[in-house]
């Protein structure tokens, strides 16, 4: 199963970028440490070491919750290669077992991508520095701690969530209870939350209570162990699934669907099949949630920022509209994943041509739902005033984040994604203008004729871009094919 | 003399390291049923994927339809059917819905007698409200097959298009092939039931390892031997005994 990882992940692009991964990680942690003295001027140390150990347990979340996809993931097929996992149905394998081995490589392949390189590089620069070696080696035991924890407690909801929607909220909502018990009304320390950081917090230089420190480490071990233990019981022994269920006949819908896309000339039997398509797999339901849980994860953050944390940071409706359009480029994998498209090999149809349709449906879906949020902030927070300037950022980041992502990754950015040089370019793309968006949102209210000006010329810059990139598609897609 | 409805000459393709198709040469005079056998990974797909526009090639050149493939692939599958190898119409469109939609791509006139005809070809009436991705295999290929008859074209490229039909419809689209070759349109077969081919093809090609081995008439090549019992001959020293 590690070899298959491996394989799968250098067939992205190369050995030798895949490898970069954990050489980049192993230099960031290098700087970082080289220059831990200076970071602590802008943030203490505590607060360095919990942020740190809550992104490692973000990271472990998002690991660890392939136990929704059930079926789909353990026939996961890229294209046409299968893996061992799409095996439990031909060997004596139970899916237990299978999802078992499937955990057990997800933790070693992760951990050792991200959080070992991340390791060397903070020793690497603690010997330069003379950091203490047995802080380092704590620092690293609660990271993977925290990952653990995160992991199994993604792939335990996420399993039950596959068996019964009712549990699967119901944990959720236990979850997001505890985070506002913390954030909103300090009732406890992270570490109820999060015990790693309860091992971190009585060492050294936090405190020096060995025995409450192994009491965390132990409690921690022990809910990595139950939860582990949880989804594996919970693992369903004969997954239907989506794929397995069968329906029966269906009305004509393509027919009636295709006059609403007149206007679209030769893209008008593209279309209609993408609409009943997103109608038909439920992928409209799961871009809806895609779309909306990290506009209210955003609205929780900001209000936690201004609130919880009482720094007075001015989030108005352009840095809204600013992040919307960034995090809607997610929908535009949805659109790519719904279903192959193998069967256009067949057809008088390019790549690029099928990429365009799937543009012009993800600006039909998204920009709706994108400037009713907008309009919606503007409205609760008094702001809409900025409304002419924040339409503008939404629909330019909306269209230039999205035709960047089909320009580097064509109909597979799920598989392009993870190639090093394709997901330095997005990073690269899609962070500078929202870096600049984000600092110039924030003066909008104290200057703001210069401000204006900027946002304008960031957005005329960002609008130059994305015309040049979409007469591009052609020349970059249009000798691929389809598989 | 007919001018040829598909000219290769000296292709090549190389991925990576492997030479998939290496100085392949051929002519398939227009209104032939032309065969394109070989082993497993001999090529054949390779070639039919740079025959229909889908992949560029290397070198070399390649004509269909007097239509340069390198740059002319959307205009040649215009013109052409294609059965793929591996029949996979789309998951969330009914039999129906895939050939009305292949039909409004292909712009094709008196859409629902054509798609009738077809239903009705494969007997697919009684399913044509499914979901592609709940019918069976046969039942799918029976679509694929539809979809690349639906346009009438002068040429179609078949890629095993037999697989997963039982003996019936082997049998009725064998027939209709051969009505298909009277009436004077070119087809382009890829198959390994080799007696079905030797009574289809009038040309052919076998292709191992990238490279032609054998070519000409297939009344000459198999005047001696059968078909399979020629193919065995040129390949043999990769079937294993």
């Amino acid at each position: 199963m590690l070899r298959e990882e491996y394989r799968l992940h250098i067939s992205y692009s190369s050995a030798r970028m895949f490898l970069a991964i954990p050489v980049f990680v192993f230099i960031i942690a290098t700087i970082m440490s080289l220059t831990l003295s200076n970071i602590q001027g802008s943030i203490g140390l505590k607060d360095l070491v919990t942020n740190l150990n809550a992104g490692v347990f973000l990271y472990g979340l998002s690991v660890g919750a392939f136990g929704f996809l059930g079926k789909t993931y353990v026939e996961r097929r890229q294209g046409k290669q299968n893996f061992i996992v799409a095996m439990p149905a031909l060997l004596p394998m139970s899916y237990c077992a299978t999802f078992l081995g499937m955990f057990l490589r997800d933790v070693i392949f992760y951990l050792a991508l991200m959080l070992l390189p991340a390791f060397l590089g903070l020793l690497a620069g603690a010997l330069v520095v003379h950091h203490s070696l047995v802080s380092c080696l704590v620092v690293f035991v609660t990271m993977v701690l925290s990952f653990l924890f995160g992991v199994s407690l993604s792939f335990a909801v996420s399993v039950i969530g596959s068996r019964n929607r009712y549990a699967f909220a119901v944990l959720v909502t236990a979850i997001l209870a505890l985070l506002v018990g913390y954030g909103a009304f300090r009732l406890y320390g992270m570490e109820t939350i999060l015990p790693s950081l309860g091992f971190q917090y009585c060492l050294p230089p936090f405190g020096s209570d060995l025995g409450t420190a192994m009491m965390f480490l132990v409690l921690t071990i022990l809910s990595f162990l139950a939860l582990t233990f949880l989804a594996v019981v919970f693992v369903a022994e004969s997954y239907e699934g989506e794929s397995g269920r069968k329906k029966g006949p269906q009305p004509d819908k393509l027919p009636s669907y295709l006059p609403r896309f007149a206007f679209a000339r030769s893209y008008q039997p593209l279309l209609a099949k993408e609409f009943v398509d997103l109608l038909r797999s439920g992928t409209l339901g799961k871009m809806t949630f895609t779309f909306i849980a990290p506009l209210t994860f955003l609205s929780f953050t900001t209000w936690y920022v201004n609130n919880g944390l009482n720094v007075p940071v001015g989030f108005n409706t352009v840095f809204y509209a600013a992040m919307v359009g960034f995090f809607g480029v997610m929908l535009y994998s949805w659109l790519t994943n719904m279903d192959v498209v193998d069967y256009y090999e067949t057809l008088p149809v390019s790549v690029p041509k099928v990429i365009r349709s799937k543009l012009l449906v993800f600006l039909f879906l998204t920009l709706s739902i994108s400037t009713a949020f907008v309009l919606m902030i503007s409205y609760l927070n008094n702001e809409t005033r900025l409304l002419w300037l924040a339409l503008p950022v939404l629909f330019v980041t909306s269209v230039y984040m999205v035709v960047s992502m089909s320009y580097l990754t064509g109909l597979h950015p799920n598989s392009f994604l993870f190639s090093p040089d394709v997901l330095f370019k997005f990073t690269l793309v899609s962070l500078l203008p929202d870096i600049c968006l984000t600092i110039l949102s924030f003066s909008v209210d104290r200057d703001p004729l210069v401000t204006t000006a900027a946002i304008l010329a960031v957005l005329g810059f960002l609008a130059v871009c994305t015309y040049i990139l979409y007469r591009r598609l052609d020349r970059k897609w249009a000798g691929t094919g389809f598989n | 003399m007919a001018m040829p409805a598909i000219e290769v000459r000296d292709l090549r393709k190389k991925y990576s390291t492997v030479n998939a198709l290496d100085g392949v040469t051929f002519t398939v005079p227009e209104g032939t049923f032309f065969g394109c056998f070989g082993p497993n990974g001999a090529g054949k797909s390779t070639l039919l994927k740079i025959l229909t526009g889908q992949v560029p090639p290397t070198s070399g050149e390649v004509k269909v339809l007097g239509l340069d493939a390198r740059d002319r692939g959307i205009e040649i599958r215009e013109r052409v059917g294609i059965v793929p190898e591996v029949e996979s119409p789309p998951s969330y469109l009914t039999a129906y819905e895939f050939l009305y939609f292949v039909a409004e791509v292909r712009k094709v006139d008196d859409i629902e007698a054509k798609i009738d005809r077809w239903l009705k070809f494969f007997d697919l009436e009684e399913t044509k409200g499914t979901l592609c991705k709940d019918l069976s295999k046969g039942m799918r290929q029976k679509v694929m097959l539809s979809a690349a008859f639906i346009h009438e074209p002068p040429l179609l490229f078949l890629d095993e298009p037999f697989v997963n039909l039982d003996p019936i419809y082997q049998h009725k689209l064998r027939e209709y092939l051969l009505q298909l070759r009277e009436q004077g349109r070119t087809i382009f077969l890829c198959s390994h039931i080799l007696e079905m081919a030797q009574k289809l093809c009038q040309e052919m090609v076998i292709i191992n390892h990238g490279k032609v081995i054998a070519q000409g008439g297939v009344a000459e090549l198999t005047a001696q031997e059968d078909l399979e019992s020629l193919f065995l001959r040129m390949v043999g020293e990769d079937v294993p005994t």
